[in-house]
């Protein structure tokens, strides 16, 4: 096994009392196999070099989901991530997550993210859509969402939580997924109404950043997105997330192309355009305006024949989940 | 002060398990845990969970199985007690939402597991623990149970009438010390892999629980009885489940050949784990190891049910040993893995010390005896979760608050204190850590002689006196793990003592015990159960013993283990 000396460059995060922080960045060199863990440099370093480093870890195993912190510009789990395959000219950034309030050096409150779960009622309900029989393929779905070991890596690195606290973000959405595909939960159109409200299911832009991070392959936006399906499916449709779904739907399939002048007057109505005034004069002055008139895309027949075959292989949200594909 | 009827220490399996039964008695119940619910190791446990829910199969078989895997140590009333309840308790899992692993009909799956005649472990691919944990944890939140996380308990308090009173806590999130007051504590601490320094378990598994007991005169049962698992990785000891081999995965030598028939003709690499365990060691020892490793051969099985069955598995290899499991063998080797001593406690989980409970790997109730078999231990947290949970609950309901001794509180500040503003004495905690846990590596394993434990046991004296002397580079209060890892410290240095002091008195060699100086079982001056206890006068671990709680059934008569 080949050695390297890498260098750590580790944000430290002193508490200074009001919630404030004294932060700086301060380098260690620790001398690793290639593919040793970041967590073990970690504890390398706290052991012989600065016994004051502080993180959260336990199980060393990508299973309790303690140790997820921001390595090399991602929120990933320590104990997954060999220092060699982050290393950039051996140097290893390393960070607290982000989103959430930071305790000390890389360990976060990790209260706020929790309350986020609590608000999905993150327990199975009996009610009148319980399943009395379950199959051998009735949790092919939760399966793939069961396995979220809440670390909170999607949540770190989720670029709508960035810019609006208020969203429940992709772990509780998966979560909440959990309990709709499953067939002996009692309460879906319940949950799907809770989640059709805003800063929930709709307010996802679809980055995809929760897929690409999750350490446990849960795939939290395809979760989402087959919320959605199923909230429309249920009628759920009178939601800003769902009109403005529904509307580009319609000019996509219409016209191949969106009208964005009335788009706006479909998602959010008339007040919520109108509230909105000040930013379209402003948009206007910039030429940013789009023409109210309605363009229609080249060869339509060929978008057609796309919704056709997508309507006959519909999106499969309640039981089969994406086979798991060897690579 | 704040103060509940029945205070739960630990949220692992058990813990959760428990405190559901309290909220089913309508006490009021709280949890302290110092780590998040669902960062507790129950999470790791891949393989499954023993029950006799199939017609074909019955709770007598399962009980037997139990008591010969015990190797004739284990209480057989506790035995009956967990293979009787072990298909309730894992319907109620399932009804609660466990998604398990499915046959056809719609029935739970269950796959071969070593020691048992029956295949009877229940599974949910390889992440069992995990989805057991995070659904107790989803009951937790729905009843609204108040937890107090990332707070560790430092002290069990005892009032002068000699009954538990409360726990004093350090919250560590902000350093603060605090008591709750209680009319019964139960411990759910779970198990101590840390006193050795390759093991299977995570770095917080330090058995706090078991040593807090102790120093409050509660007395720990059969801690020589240490499991090593045939296969942890070999570089970072993280485990491959017993479910691999379940599965049909192989053990070969450097040479590429199966050994297993030469020790267990019949059970192969089914055989129980103490026997495998030796095994392996034998074939390393004799020199047909890699590096101190034999390997894990899954080839055979194929790339569909390796995917399918145990991915976890594949990952970990991959990402922890660089092999895939699909195109190579995965070295592995005997690792520490579980406790079978623990509080000693009854069949409900009451221990000697009034007001006191114990569950799951932190108890010794005893239902593992010498050897705990695959699968038998996630039983063993929900069945005796649930068990001693509704014990205590009912305990509770007729006592009065005991008067929470003055002083109590202040004693653990002034030892944190102590320990923040000492002086710079070079003597560092982890140090001290690896010199012990390495001593009990080398000196406690899978073969012991009087004359190897011996170094051990000069250790400890040693590592006692270097741990008096030890200082902290941190001295903040928030969030100061260097604290919390110092503290720990104490408790593993306790628990070593009564391992290796139990060790090196039982003369025999008996499950997980073995002994090349006494390769016999002895069970006319043996059979019987080590009692640690802390003796505060001469600051050190003494023994005593009493008798397996038998029930005279003819089948339960110890013969010899052949597998
Ligand atoms: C890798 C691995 C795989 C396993 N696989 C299987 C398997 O397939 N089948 C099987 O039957 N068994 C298996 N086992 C064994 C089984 O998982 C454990 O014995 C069991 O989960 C222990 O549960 P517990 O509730 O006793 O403790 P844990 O789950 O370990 O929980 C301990 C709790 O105590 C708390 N705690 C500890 N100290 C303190 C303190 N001072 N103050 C406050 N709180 C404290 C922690 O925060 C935690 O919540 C496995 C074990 C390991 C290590
Ligand atoms: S330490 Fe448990 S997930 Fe990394």
């Amino acid at each position: 096994m080949s050695e390297e000396t890498y260098t750590f460059r580790i944000q430290r995060n002193t508490p200074t009392g009001n919630g404030r922080f004294d932060t700086r960045w301060q380098e260690f060199k620790v001398t690793l196999p290639t593919t040793s863990t970041v967590l073990s440099a970690l504890e390398e370093i706290k052991a012989r070099q600065d016994g004051t480093l502080t993180f959260r870890q336990s199980c060393r195993s990508a299973i309790c989901g303690s140790c997820a912190m921001r390595i090399s510009g991602r929120t990933r789990l320590a104990c997954k991530t060999q220092v060699g395959s982050v290393a950039r000219d051996k140097v290893i950034e390393v960070g607290p997550q982000t989103n959430q309030p930071v305790l000390k050096d890389l360990a976060i409150d990790i209260r706020p993210f929790f309350e986020r779960v609590r608000r999905v009622d993150p327990f199975l309900k009996d009610g009148p859509e319980s399943a009395k029989k379950v199959t051998k393929t009735a949790y092919d779905q939760v399966n793939q969402v069961t396995q979220c070991i809440m670390c909170g890596c999607c949540y770190s690195d989720c670029t709508m939580a960035e810019v609006s606290p208020a969203f429940l973000g992709p772990a509780a959405l998966a979560k909440s997924f959990r309990f709709v595909s499953d067939p002996r939960e009692g309460m879906k159109t319940e949950r799907l109404e809770f989640l059709s409200q805003p800063d929930n299911m709709w307010s996802c832009s679809r980055c995809t950043m929760c897929v690409e991070v999750c350490p446990k392959d849960v795939k939290p936006m395809e979760a989402i997105v087959k919320l959605r399906t199923r909230g429309l499916e249920k009628g759920l449709r009178s939601g800003v997330g769902a009109r403005h779904a529904l509307a580009f739907h319609e000019d996509i399939q219409q016209n191949g192309d969106l009208n964005e002048f009335t788009l706006m007057m479909r998602s959010v109505g008339l007040g919520g355009t109108l509230a909105e005034l000040g930013s379209a004069l402003h948009l206007m002055k910039k030429g940013k305006i789009p023409s109210p008139f309605p363009h229609k895309a080249e060869k339509l027949g060929e978008l057609r024949k796309i919704y056709d075959i997508l309507e006959k292989n519909p999106l499969d949200v309640e039981t089969k989940a994406a086979e798991i594909v060897p690579e | 002060m704040k103060s509940h009827d029945l205070i739960i220490v630990g949220a692992g399996l058990s813990g959760m398990r428990a405190a559901l039964e309290g909220v089913r008695a309508n006490i009021d119940v709280a949890i302290v845990t110092k780590i998040h619910p669902l960062r507790s190791h129950s999470c790791a446990a891949q393989g499954g969970i023993n029950a006799a829910v199939d017609p074909r199969d019955s709770w007598e078989s399962h009980a037997f199985d139990t008591v010969k895997g015990s190797d004739y140590i284990g209480d057989e009333d506790a035995i009956q007690i967990m293979a009787r309840e072990a298909p309730i308790v894992v319907l109620e899992m399932d009804r609660m939402g466990t998604p398990f692993s499915r046959v056809e009909d719609g029935g739970i799956a269950q796959r071969a597991f070593g020691g048992a005649n029956f295949d009877r472990t229940c599974y949910s691919a390889d992440r069992t623990g995990q989805v057991l944990l995070h659904t107790l944890w989803e009951q937790l939140v729905k009843s609204k149970v108040p937890v107090y996380e990332e707070c560790s308990v430092q002290k069990l308090v005892v009032d002068g009438a000699g009954h538990v009173a409360g726990v004093v806590a350090l919250d560590i999130k902000s350093g603060e010390v605090f008591g709750i007051r209680g009319k019964g504590v139960l411990i759910a601490t779970g198990g101590y892999g840390r006193v050795y320094a390759s093991t299977t378990n995570a770095t917080t598994n330090t058995g706090d629980g078991m040593a807090i007991a102790l120093r409050a005169g509660a007395p720990l049962g059969d801690m020589e009885f240490v499991q090593f698992h045939p296969t942890g990785l070999r570089t970072s000891g993280i485990l491959v489940t017993e479910g691999a081999r379940g599965e049909g995965g192989y053990l070969i030598n450097k040479d590429g050949k199966r050994f297993m028939d030469k020790y267990a003709p019949t059970k192969k690499e089914l055989a129980s784990r103490d026997v495998v365990s030796r095994a392996e060691q034998t074939e390393i020892l004799e020199g047909r190891g890699v590096n101190g490793a034999i390997f894990l051969d899954l080839r055979h099985l194929g790339r569909q049910k390796i995917i399918e069955r145990l991915p976890q598995i594949r990952e970990l290899a991959i990402d922890l040993e660089g092999v895939d499991p699909i195109d190579n063998p995965i070295p592995v080797r005997p690792t520490n893995h579980y406790s079978m001593g623990g509080i000693r406690t009854d069949k409900l989980g009451f221990s000697p010390l009034k007001g006191l409970f114990a569950a799951g790997e932190a108890a010794c109730v005893s239902v593992h005896g010498a050897n705990r078999l695959g699968g038998n231990s996630l039983l063993d947290t929900i069945v005796f979760g649930k068990v001693t949970g509704a014990a205590a609950s009912k305990y509770v309901q007729d006592q009065k608050l005991p008067e929470f001794p003055q002083g109590a509180v202040k004693e653990v500040e002034d030892m944190i204190g102590e320990l923040l503003r000492r002086p710079d004495t070079g003597v560092k905690p982890a140090a001290v850590q690896e010199e012990l846990s390495n001593a009990l590596n080398s000196y406690v394993s899978v073969f012991r002689t009087a004359e190897i434990m011996q170094k051990a046991a000069e250790v400890i004296p040693v590592v006692r006196a270097k741990f008096k002397k030890i200082s902290l580079q941190d001295t903040s209060r928030q969030f100061n793990i260097e604290l919390v890892r110092a503290i720990e410290l104490g408790h593993l240095i306790d628990l070593a003592e009564s391992i290796v002091k139990g060790a090196l008195a039982r003369t025999e060699s008996r499950g997980a015990h073995f002994r090349n100086d006494f390769p016999k079982r002895d069970d006319a001056n043996w059979r019987k159960h080590t009692l640690a206890h802390w003796d505060p006068k001469k600051e050190e671990v003494v023994l005593s013993y009493e008798p397996v709680r038998t029930l005279g059934i003819p089948e339960y008569e110890p013969k010899e283990r052949v597998y």
